[in-house]
């Protein structure tokens, strides 16, 4: 069979270029080896918000007291969140079915690899395209601790699928992976602990910030700057500043970290240039290879469901057109991230700290959130804070990071603001809405 | 009475060309019949002569503008004489030509339909720059002092700055702020969202990198130093021809060689002639675009067109000849060669070539082939595939003469034989026919004596 397009990955990045190729009317392929949607949809981002937000549910039903409501006998039941778990995915799945009928895209299940530049096999069929995309994503690394092989040691996939809670759980990685299993376990009461190697969680985020938010998640104990030595059923053995410790507890889970997914896909036969971190693309997601674009967590340029998402159109863009790639290229200056704990966080740009290793002149400027009405109103003195970076001569905005309720609803207004190279002067001509946490934003950037 | 001059017509399929160099300068006096500049086609290069006596008073379009025929491009008037009502002239043309709503590349020609040396930065100030287009150049990041003015004595008016504004994708903030109205190369599209140019892409942009310019410029560092060539004119035409050639055609090329004693012994005989009769230039290309000339009436299948929905046959074989010139391949067509005698051939090959070489080849002089030969003897080439010239149907490339050995009388000898690659497009003609022309003119060439009687 010919394609004008085969695209290997049905994740958030495959299915969108699928999408976006056949609303081009191309003919396209689309292979997946698992289940529709990649790990986003099924064993990442959406059915952790859905668990997360029983959890939350769960958390005001325990304390709504000062806001004047008063619930006994709340319980947190486990199936029923994942049921709700599950139909969420399984509807979700069905949309993106839908949609790839909808642009006439052929849909694949099967484990895919290239037998030359332009054909792709899976099982004995095989299909020709002159534009290849890879998109097959990444999944759990676990570091060779020894006894990782042990009883109750799961990753974020099977922990998705546990019938009924731990008493206490360890959490090996301080990444978001980690914090928002940590946050979500927490909340419903488990006796978590984090172990991270770096010295702070969240290496992402700005460093004020992510102290602030780790001491404000009570409920987790924290060991920062710790090595995980070995492993046993039910023991997490480590060393912090050259002291040995000893941890119990029912579950541990490994968030430490993922690894790009290149292997059976017969990279070496087409002459691919990859290493451990990933398919190496320019910024059109072109590879060496000509016609094989590979996007999203396999590039390792940014793991996020959305830079996928961004790079599919990009490589789409590219080659419908490669004398006018119709969707840009790919920068990655101006990438919203969301941490979904309790508080959640979000941010956009670089920090201060980046600035700082870059040698930029900047200034930078704060905001509480608690200064916020509607803010206050509904959450009460919980953290809430935005911290803004803009360059010190010419005043563009370089970065925006938030943590505090509602921060992941807000933080695609800075992309658009540091894509647009806006400078704080143009910022203040914004109207934001009142009364919205948003406002947060403005008043950062009149504190400048 | 000064008068424009606009750009000459050149045939009926040219409809714009590039001015390569301009021969005379502002304020030179001008004879009738002086060549003013240079102008080129995409298949070869022509003189713009005046018609008009006096002093060229001034240059419209400058080298390296493609300009559309008939357009003008200077003016020829008496030393100065007021031209202000004429430039206003051409300026409402162009003005009313390019309409607004018009694409980026369709204003970019406006642009610089408008830009004319010498004016823009007024020395004098009076006739400078509008208020209006002051104030809109430096709210959307413009250079007005590089600008030249399409207003009354060159005076840059807010179309001036609109044209530019057309031609390129928005600035952002930062961008404008940056100075990119202070000068230096802005491209036309930039690296941020929707193309827009940002600070980074400033060529002038002070040494300090916000962090995103690290990401895109890493790619462009991968592959070391570059000089990027600009893919027009006579490149662009090869460019679209041969991959429309490849993709549309079914090309199948069957080899095949002839015996060359023959073709080596006319070839030695011509060359030892007499001087005068013009014999002795009398190529062995010659001798084959000779025998093509009168074997391919044999097989009008090859002497045709395919175009889609039928095959145009043609009487008389206009065989287009593969040169190779500085600026790339051109293919010159000697018409009717089945009617011309073997000196006439030889004698037009070497005209067209040379036109060819320096670039005045007519357009009408490069088209209108029905079958085309292409020679890669002269450089060892043993085979090849050469790619048709669509819509034609076939395509014979000659290569050079090698010894093969020949089996005759329980005896081998060594005996020169020439290459011969045809391509033939299987759309229009199978394979056999393809391969009995070049089986007949195999046996033409080894022995030219009959080629003579056809």
């Amino acid at each position: 069979m010919k394609y004008d397009i085969i695209i290997i990955g049905s994740g958030p990045g495959g299915y969108i270029a699928a999408e976006r190729a056949g609303a081009e009317g191309k003919k396209v392929l689309l292979i997946e080896k698992e289940e529709i949607g990649g790990v986003c949809l099924n064993w990442g981002c959406i059915p952790t918000k859905s668990l997360l937000n029983s959890a939350k549910y769960y958390h005001h039903a325990l304390h709504g007291d000062q806001y004047g409501v008063r619930a006994e006998k709340v319980e947190f039941d486990l199936k029923t969140a994942m049921k709700w778990k599950e139909k969420t995915v399984t509807r979700l799945q069905k949309g993106v079915s839908f949609l790839m009928k909808k642009n006439k895209v052929d849909v694949v299940r099967g484990q895919a690899r290239f037998t030359d530049r332009t054909t792709v096999a899976v099982g004995d069929e095989q299909y020709q395209s002159e534009s290849v995309l890879i998109a097959t994503g990444s999944s759990t690394m676990v570091p060779p601790i020894p006894g990782k092989e042990s009883k109750n040691i799961v990753t974020s996939r099977e922990i998705l699928g546990i019938d009924s809670l731990p008493k206490s759980l360890v959490v090996i990685g301080g990444g978001v992976i980690g914090m928002e299993f940590a946050s979500l376990f927490s909340t419903l009461g488990v006796e978590v602990t984090v172990v991270e190697m770096l010295d702070e969680i969240l290496p992402m985020m700005d460093l004020g910030l992510a102290k602030t938010m780790r001491k404000s998640l009570k409920n987790i104990s924290f060991h920062l700057g710790a090595r995980v030595e070995k492993l046993e059923e039910g023991k997490v053995f480590f060393t912090k500043q050259g002291e040995a410790h000893e941890l119990n507890c029912e579950l541990v889970l490994m968030a430490t970290g993922r690894k790009p997914n290149t292997e059976g896909l017969g990279l070496d036969e087409i002459g691919l240039d990859y290493d451990k971190k990933g398919i190496k693309t320019d910024q059109y997601m072109r590879t060496n290879v000509p016609g094989v674009y590979a996007i999203g967590d396999v590039t390792g340029k940014s793991r996020l469901a959305h830079s996928a998402s961004r790079m599919g159109e990009v490589a789409v863009g590219h080659l419908v057109n490669p004398e006018k790639p119709k969707y840009g290229m790919f920068r990655s200056h101006a990438i919203p991230w969301a941490v979904y704990t309790l508080p959640e966080a979000a941010g956009c740009g670089i920090t201060e700290q980046d600035a700082e290793r870059a040698g930029l002149p900047i200034k930078t400027s704060g905001a509480q959130m608690a200064a916020n009405g509607r803010f206050l109103a509904e959450n009460g003195r919980e953290v809430g804070q935005c911290k803004m970076v803009v360059h010190a001569e010419t005043g563009v905005l370089l970065g925006v990071h938030l943590l505090g309720a509602y921060s992941s609803e807000i933080i695609h207004s800075a992309a658009a603001m540091i894509e647009a190279e806006l400078r704080d002067v143009d910022i203040r001509e914004i109207i934001f809405p009142h009364p919205t946490v948003s406002e947060v934003l403005r008043d950062a950037v009149w504190e400048l | 009475m000064a008068e424009l001059v606009v750009m000459p017509r050149q045939g009926n399929t040219v409809e714009s060309c590039v001015i390569v160099e301009w021969l005379k300068k502002e304020g030179d006096p001008i004879a009738v019949g002086d060549v003013l500049c240079s102008v080129e086609t995409d298949k070869s290069t022509l003189d713009v002569e005046s018609e008009q006596e006096g002093s060229l008073v001034k240059i419209l379009r400058d080298e390296d503008d493609d300009v559309p025929v008939l357009d003008p491009i200077a003016i020829i008037g008496q030393p100065g004489e007021d031209i202000s009502a004429l430039i206003a002239e051409t300026a409402e043309e162009t003005a009313e030509n390019a309409p607004k709503t018009e694409g980026a590349v369709e204003a970019k020609a406006k642009e610089s339909a408008l830009s004319g040396p010498q004016v823009g930065a007024d020395k004098n100030g009076t006739h400078g720059v509008s208020p209006r287009a002051r104030n809109l150049a430096a709210a959307k990041g413009v250079s007005v002092e590089q600008l030249s003015g399409s207003g009354p004595q060159g005076r840059v008016i807010e179309r001036d700055v609109q044209a530019v504004l057309g031609s390129r994708e928005p600035a952002t903030p930062a961008a404008i702020a940056a100075g990119i109205s202070a000068g230096g190369a802005v491209p036309a599209r930039g690296s941020g969202i929707g193309g827009r140019i940002t600070r980074g892409d400033l060529a002038a942009s002070p040494a300090e990198e916000s962090a995103q310019s690290s990401d895109t410029a890493a790619v462009s560092t991968e592959t070391g130093e570059y000089e990027d060539i600009p893919v027009k004119s006579i490149r662009k035409v090869i460019a679209e021809r041969m991959q429309a050639s490849l993709a549309q055609t079914a090309q199948l090329t069957l080899n095949s060689s002839a015996p060359a004693e023959s073709l080596m012994r006319w070839r030695k005989i011509y060359k030892n002639s007499d001087q005068d009769s013009g014999l002795s230039g009398i190529s062995i290309n010659d001798l084959v675009l000779f025998a093509v000339s009168r074997v391919v009436p044999q097989f009008p299948q090859l002497n045709a067109h395919f175009l889609g929905d039928k095959i145009r046959r043609f009487s008389d074989v206009n065989i287009g000849i593969a040169v190779d010139t500085p600026k790339g391949l051109m293919v010159p067509v000697i018409r009717a060669a089945n009617r011309k005698s073997l000196l006439e051939i030889s004698h037009e090959v070497k005209l067209l070539a040379e036109k060819c070489l320096s670039g005045i080849a007519s357009p009408e002089e490069l088209s209108g082939g029905t079958i085309t030969v292409t020679n890669l003897g002269a450089f060892g080439i043993e085979s090849f595939t050469p790619v048709l010239n669509a819509p034609e149907v076939a395509i014979l490339g000659v290569n050079n003469i090698q010894l093969k050995p020949v089996l005759k009388d329980d005896e081998t000898k060594f005996v020169p034989h020439i290459g011969l690659s045809l391509t033939i497009d299987h759309q229009a003609v199978d394979g056999a026919p393809g391969a009995r022309f070049l089986k007949e003119l195999g046996s033409q060439l080894g022995d030219l004596e009959k080629v003579a009687a056809l």
